[in-house]
């Protein structure tokens, strides 16, 4: 199993950007309901890990930081979520 | 596998689902720019087609440049700030904009560049086949106000093609405001 995607905030933040071209922090750290401190420290292990891009602009002299999950992010979900059905289908 | 046990498997598999079911796949397809390129397109048809009857004199058509190049600037400024206050795009609202673009675009050219083959009223109705695509593909998305629409605009094409040729163009035209435009308006509506 990934064990970058052990952690349910950071295969949250994957599942998430799956669907989406970008999603925007904010909007993340809503949709996740965790605080911007704990997102931000595992957003950062992801873009380390290269599973997600990040992009950093400003709207209206505002900072917007955007992410978008990358080619190796969506194989490594796609990996994962497969492990956790075969774990649960050994377990039953 | 030792890092995790069956039931917080399950925890993380229940909540990736609930995550892909809530990611909401519509499209927002901008009523604004419908509205604009509708009038536009039905502008030029109709103005043609003034021309052509000697309702109006020729000059009248130096407003085309004029039409179009307001249309582009709106819809690229439009677009831009847009894009900035999204918190998020789907992949579905990107391959929108590409499929947007790509038939404008085709259909900008085909009447810049290709204007012998599509001569007069046939410029027109490339403009009618491009608005249709459009719609249709937003309509294929769910979206039954852009179905109706899309088909209003294929009907005002097959009407155009049998009505006398003097009034072709103000068939063609209709059909862009009713159908294009008119779609751009109930998105609004739907919006607010």
């Amino acid at each position: 199993m990934d064990e970058l995607l052990l952690s349910k905030v950071r295969l949250g933040v994957v599942a998430e950007l799956l669907n989406f071209d970008w999603i925007a922090f904010s909007e993340l750290a809503r949709s996740l309901d965790v605080s911007n401190g704990n997102l931000g420290a595992h957003l950062g292990k992801l873009v380390e890990a290269g599973y997600v891009d990040e992009e950093k602009s400003f709207v209206k002299r505002r900072p917007l930081t955007r992410y978008r999950l990358t080619r190796r992010g969506r194989e490594a979900f796609t990996d994962h979520v497969s492990q956790l059905q075969s774990l649960l289908k050994t377990a039953t | 596998m030792d890092h995790i046990g069956a039931p917080e498997a399950r925890d993380h598999i229940e909540m990736v689902e609930r995550i892909l079911a809530e990611s909401h796949q519509r499209l927002c397809a901008g009523g604004e720019y419908f509205v604009i390129w509708g009038i536009c397109s039905a502008f030029i048809t109709i103005l043609f087609q003034l021309v052509d009857t000697d309702s109006i004199p020729g000059v009248a058509l130096w407003s085309i440049p004029v039409a179009l190049t307001a249309a582009v600037v709106f819809s690229i400024l439009r677009s831009r700030s847009t894009r900035a206050a999204l918190e998020r795009s789907s992949l579905v609202q990107r391959e929108f904009f590409n499929v947007l673009w790509l038939t404008l675009g085709l259909a900008f050219i085909t009447n810049a560049a290709v204007y012998r083959i599509f001569a007069g009223i046939a410029s027109a109705a490339i403009w009618s086949v491009a608005e249709a695509i459009v719609l249709l593909y937003i309509g294929m998305h769910g979206n039954r106000r852009a179905q109706v629409a899309g088909v209003l605009v294929i009907a005002s094409l097959i009407a155009a093609n049998f009505a006398p040729p003097g009034i072709a163009g103000y068939v063609l035209g209709a059909g862009m405001l009713v159908g294009y435009a008119g779609f751009g308006v109930s998105e609004l509506l739907a919006r607010d």
